[in-house]
């Protein structure tokens, strides 16, 4: 968790956390528990959240769910706002390239 | 089955947790909705002080506000529902999206306070669509609420107050600021933000943009430009920046969704941040039960957000209860006139008075002190050269020092007589804009604001002057802690005749394509293109290229559209048709409508 | 001004006969539209192109668009993102099941290429339709689908070219009539002098009837429709169900459109929506497609349904006003017409009777002998 803003000068120290574990691309990592998927991906170094439909890599934008930059697949769902979406303890998230699946 | 509630108030933020205050201050339960994790809108990631006056939170930090307020409405009985969207307001039915629990609930409200506040601007350039572009809202989220940051080395576009605040926030986190740029010639915030940032060494380059991004996969740079009077680039000026982040502060938008899907009159109106509801001096809209406040009514500071909230509060309650409630009513409208008499409220006057709310200007103070007290002696220094609505300098000393003048849009002027160089003002100025100085015999005494991890007394130091340059060497001379306002001051020792200069140190050791349309990667070019095409219409552009039709439903891309078609066509935005702004506002599952269906409570 | 034929509204059937117009060496005609191009039905419509109807005519006004939508892109000039996806025609009562059997016998007759399925063969074929309480199916792999706003702005582009004017944002709010001829139209940009003027104004048809004093017997509906966020191409055709009352079909760029008709509606011009369509939309395609349940919901909007008595179009002459021309009444389904209906009024404009399609049958003469309802509609 490279990417951590552990101390600050007005917030204070990070306070100690339950961590969990998810997995990305077949990668397991870990995050906070008050993590979202994106929060945890960026503490984790990783940037590229998806491709679009042409190859350009995404990452997010607003980090507030109004953009759709953030797409993810999660547990087999597609569309899922990164951003927005708390990450869970054993989440399977992977890389949305260009539209999802369906699942039926 | 439809629940019903007197009142509905969306979004948690200033506006929304005031408004939610004031209806629940007259006994009418009130529903709160917000999409948030947590309440408090922008609030939680806001980091610094507030400006203002004591009554409306002024020196006290946005994210110790928002918890503030969110715990006096709970303690008033309002209810909150969080991760919860408004996905529209239908002719039958409001719905509310729980993200949470993946459903919907159906509610019907006899009043509604709208207060959705505002989302980023975008803009293009290329390569914008790589990671490692974010929007300065989002960079603030992530660092202040989930202490993350994306990226070491930062370019930020645009020297409005919240490219000015993220950038010293972010070098409160611990990253770099390389550079802001700003395409007009000058600074659109505060100066005192700007001054926090240039003290630090952070350069503003007026007349600059953004032309490009650097990078494959992800941001490696940036390439800067000069621009021209009509802010285009001018070719041969370019200058790339080793940058791993981009950081996009290029101002705000209304988040009218609801309010339109609610039947509310909108107008394009650019001093107020372009597409508003209509409404008059209590905040309703032309739709008789729908109120609203905050930045969605106007693009300005929080503390105007808070006291439309109230407005439009109390006159929601004296509405559902038959009581009278002018006199709240009236003091609030005399606070905004007081907040919106300097010169930064100058656009949001000249927008309200379109549609006949008008607010009158002037009546502070303007001329700056020219005394600048009796040498040797230990006293301050007031750097605010411009007529901010702020007072807690002069409210906060205890001698009595320091007058603004009466109206709080005056300049501070200090009675030097009274001065006894406490500090106290230094601690509370919310533009951390008044400095300590003494002239002593052998050296002299600056003593500065300061909000980063603390030196060690008696550490030699780089000193650093206004624009961050290097001036000389000193010495920690006394820190003075605050540990509840985090705003400390430390003592510098500085040469002789440097003590008009220093206001800073540094220690030893520290030192492609053009994508409007995220969603669909419609380029500016496509749009251009279908222009000349003759598709001139925003409804037929969105037909032709899809252009907001994507999941973000025109959030990011339906201004930029305008102002194309606009710069193409010669056409005002004011005169061209908005397009619709149709429902879910956020993209909702099958799955949650069929649980919408299975229990009633919220 | 002057012009021979000003055309009142700027939908898809307007700018088809616009095109055939030209096509047929008149270009002295105007279109004019109120707001812009495609904003009205066409514009809102789920886009779907369907041949298997329950009255010859209307079949074989179907096939003769197909002919023209199959060559769109080479004649017209617009990709219109055509695709022949089929129409597959859910039955799930035994009274529409017997009459589907009855309708292929017909369409069949006409030429038309339909095949009946049973559930089981539905389910083997398309294993992501739950198939319970389906009586069964008919499936026409001609039928397809396009995107209406492309089609409209291919029709306006090519007519422009050939000297026809388009007045967007443009009301026409008079029309002048003298010893029963029309002599011109008043419009927000002035008075227009023409020989004919012709009606396709869709949902504001009534209106622009009243301007010139005929009563025209159609309506306005809302239906509502929406959209959902994009999912990966694998659903080519429409589905339908009239004792379903539902339609879904995928766009090619993913994303699925669904709507449903509302016996409730009342007439008039609504473009607002309502959440009881949603909730009411979701219980029925979760059950008959599953897959929808992770899906999105991106943007609900509405449109209106202009419809005549039997649910048919009204095409051709006024019996009161000699040089007053309808193409009104489409009861939801003008696009999938518009390219036979556009060379047939324009035929008759310019020949004075049609040459390609037989379209006497759907003057308003018909109401006076009785109404024989088309049934397949949602």
């Amino acid at each position: 968790m490279s990417r951590r803003v552990v101390a600050h000068p007005i917030l204070g120290d990070l306070i100690e956390e339950e961590v969990i574990e998810f997995e990305f691309e077949g990668l397991k990592l870990k995050a906070l528990k008050s993590d979202t998927i994106a929060s945890a991906l960026i503490s984790n170094g990783i940037d590229i959240f998806g491709f679009s439909e042409s190859g350009k890599p995404k990452g997010f934008f607003c980090a507030i769910g109004k953009c759709s930059s953030c797409l993810v697949v999660v547990d087999g769902v597609p569309n899922v706002r990164a951003c927005i979406t708390p990450v869970r303890d054993g989440m399977r998230v992977e890389r949305q390239k260009g539209k999802g699946k369906p699942v039926w | 089955m439809v629940k019903k509630v007197q009142a509905l108030v969306i979004g948690a933020g200033p506006a929304g947790l005031c408004g939610s205050i004031a209806i629940a201050e007259n006994g009418v339960e009130v529903l709160v909705v917000d999409e948030g994790l947590v309440p408090g809108g922008q609030l939680p990631k806001q980091t610094h002080k507030f400006f203002g006056h004591e009554g409306f939170f002024a020196s006290v930090r946005g994210f110790e506000i928002g918890e503030k307020l969110y715990n006096d409405a709970v303690n008033l009985g309002v209810k909150f529902l969080m991760k919860t969207t408004v996905s529209g307001i239908y002719e039958d039915v409001i719905v509310l999206y729980d993200r949470e629990n993946e459903r919907i609930y159906e509610i019907n409200a006899d009043y509604v306070l709208i207060a959705t506040g505002a989302s980023e601007r975008f803009i293009s350039f290329k390569k914008n669509y790589l990671p490692g572009v974010y929007g300065a809202g989002a960079v603030q989220t992530l660092m202040n609420q989930y202490r993350v940051l994306p990226g070491n080395d930062f370019l930020i576009v645009g020297a409005g107050n919240i490219g000015l605040i993220v950038a010293y926030q972010l070098l409160q986190a611990g990253a770099n600021v390389k550079a802001i740029v700003e395409a007009s010639n000058k600074v659109g915030g505060y100066l005192v933000h700007a001054n926090k940032v240039k003290r630090m060494g952070v350069p503003i380059l007026l007349r600059h943009t953004i032309v490009e991004a650097i990078g494959e996969e992800r941001v490696r740079g940036a390439v800067i430009s000069e621009v021209d009077d009509s802010f285009n680039p001018i070719k041969g000026t370019e200058k790339e920046l080793a940058v791993d982040t981009i950081c996009l502060a290029v101002g705000l938008q209304p988040s009218i969704e609801l309010a339109a899907q609610a039947g509310a009159e909108i107008k394009y109106i650019p001093e107020l941040g372009g597409y508003v509801p209509i409404r008059d001096e209590n905040m309703k809209t032309t739709v008789d039960n729908v109120y609203i406040a905050g930045d969605l009514a106007s693009i300005e500071e929080a503390s105007t957000a808070m006291i439309e909230g109230y407005i439009a509060g109390y006159n929601i309650a004296q509405k559902i209860t038959g009581l009278d409630l002018s006199e709240n009513i009236s003091k609030m409208k005399k606070e905004l006139e007081e907040f919106r008499r300097g010169p930064f409220s100058g656009k949001v006057r000249k927008g309200l008075k379109k549609f006949g709310v008008e607010f009158p200007e002037g009546g502070f103070r303007t001329e700056p002190q020219k005394d600048e007290g009796p040498a040797g002696k230990l006293r301050v220094k007031i750097e605010c050269p411009q007529n901010i609505p702020c007072n807690p300098c002069e409210t906060s000393c205890p001698t009595g020092a320091i007058d603004v003048g009466g109206n709080i849009n005056g300049l501070p002027y200090v009675d030097y007589d009274k001065c006894i160089g406490c500090g106290v003002c230094v601690m509370k100025c919310p533009g951390l804009a008044i400095f300590l100085v003494q002239e002593l015999s052998d050296y002299s005494i600056v003593g500065i604001p300061y909000e980063f991890e603390l030196p060690e007394k008696g550490e030699k130091v780089l000193l650093l002057d206004r624009n961050g340059e290097i001036v000389g060497e000193g010495e920690i001379e006394k820190i003075v802690r605050n540990s509840k306002g985090k705003t400390h001051i430390v003592y510098l020792k500085v040469p002789k005749g440097l003590e008009d200069n220093v206001r800073h140190f540094v220690r030893h050791e520290e030192k492609e394509e053009e994508i409007v349309c995220r969603c669909e990667e419609i380029t500016r070019s496509e749009i251009e293109k279908a222009i000349e095409e003759g598709y001139t219409d925003f409804e037929e552009l969105r037909r032709y290229l899809r252009i907001s039709m994507g999941p973000c439903g025109g959030r990011v891309c339906r201004l930029q559209t305008l102002s194309i078609i606009s710069l193409k066509t010669g056409i005002p935005i004011s005169e061209l048709e908005s397009g619709r702004f149709r429902p879910p506002s956020i993209p909702i599952p099958f799955k949650a409508i069929l649980k919408g269906d299975e229990k009633d409570e919220i | 001004m002057k012009y021979k034929v000003c055309i009142i509204g700027g939908g898809i059937i307007g700018t088809a006969i616009a095109y055939f117009l030209g096509k047929l060496g008149e270009n002295s005609v105007a279109i004019f539209e109120k707001r812009y191009l495609s904003s009205g039905a066409t514009g809102r419509c789920g886009g779907g192109i369907r041949q298997q109807w329950s009255t010859k005519s209307n079949v074989r006004l179907a096939m003769r668009s197909v002919e023209f939508f199959k060559k769109f892109k080479e004649e017209v000039g617009m990709d219109i993102e055509y695709r022949q996806g089929g129409y597959l025609l859910l039955s799930y009562s035994e009274e529409e099941a017997r009459q589907f059997e009855k309708n292929v016998e017909m369409q069949r007759e006409e030429g038309l290429d339909v095949e009946i399925l049973s559930p089981r063969m539905v389910s083997k074929r398309y294993p992501y339709i739950n198939t319970d309480g389906l009586i069964l199916a008919t499936f026409c792999p001609t039928d397809g689908h396009a995107n209406p706003h492309k089609a409209t702005f291919g029709y306006a582009n090519a007519a422009k070219k050939m000297g026809i004017d388009i007045y967007t944002h443009t009301e026409v709010n008079g029309i002048e009539v003298k010893n029963g001829k029309i002599c011109g139209i008043h419009t927000s940009k002035g008075y227009f002098e023409c020989d004919i003027v012709v009606n396709a104004a869709g949902a504001w048809s009534k209106e622009v009837g009243m301007m010139a004093g005929v009563q025209l017997p159609t309506e306005s509906y809302r239906h509502q429709i929406f959209v959902t966020e994009p999912l990966e191409y694998f659903f080519p055709f429409m589905a339908i169900s009239f004792s379903g009352n539902f339609y879904m079909r995928q766009a090619l760029h993913g994303q699925f459109i669904m709507g449903q008709g509302d016996k409730d509606e009342k007439p008039g011009i609504n473009e607002n929506v309502t959440f009881r369509f949603e909730k009411e939309m979701a219980r029925k395609m979760t059950k008959i497609f599953p897959f929808l349940e992770n899906v999105r919901i991106l943007r609900h909007w509405s449109g209106e349904y202009n419809m005549s008595p039997d649910a048919q179009p009204i095409l051709g002459k006024s019996d009161k006003i000699d040089n007053f021309y309808y193409a009104i009444g489409f009861s939801g389904h003008g696009f999938m017409l518009a390219p036979a209906v556009g060379e047939a009024i324009a035929e008759l404009i310019v020949f004075g009777k049609t040459i390609h399609s037989d379209i006497s049958y759907l003057n308003t003469e018909r109401f006076k002998k009785g109404i024989v309802q088309e049934k397949n509609v949602v």
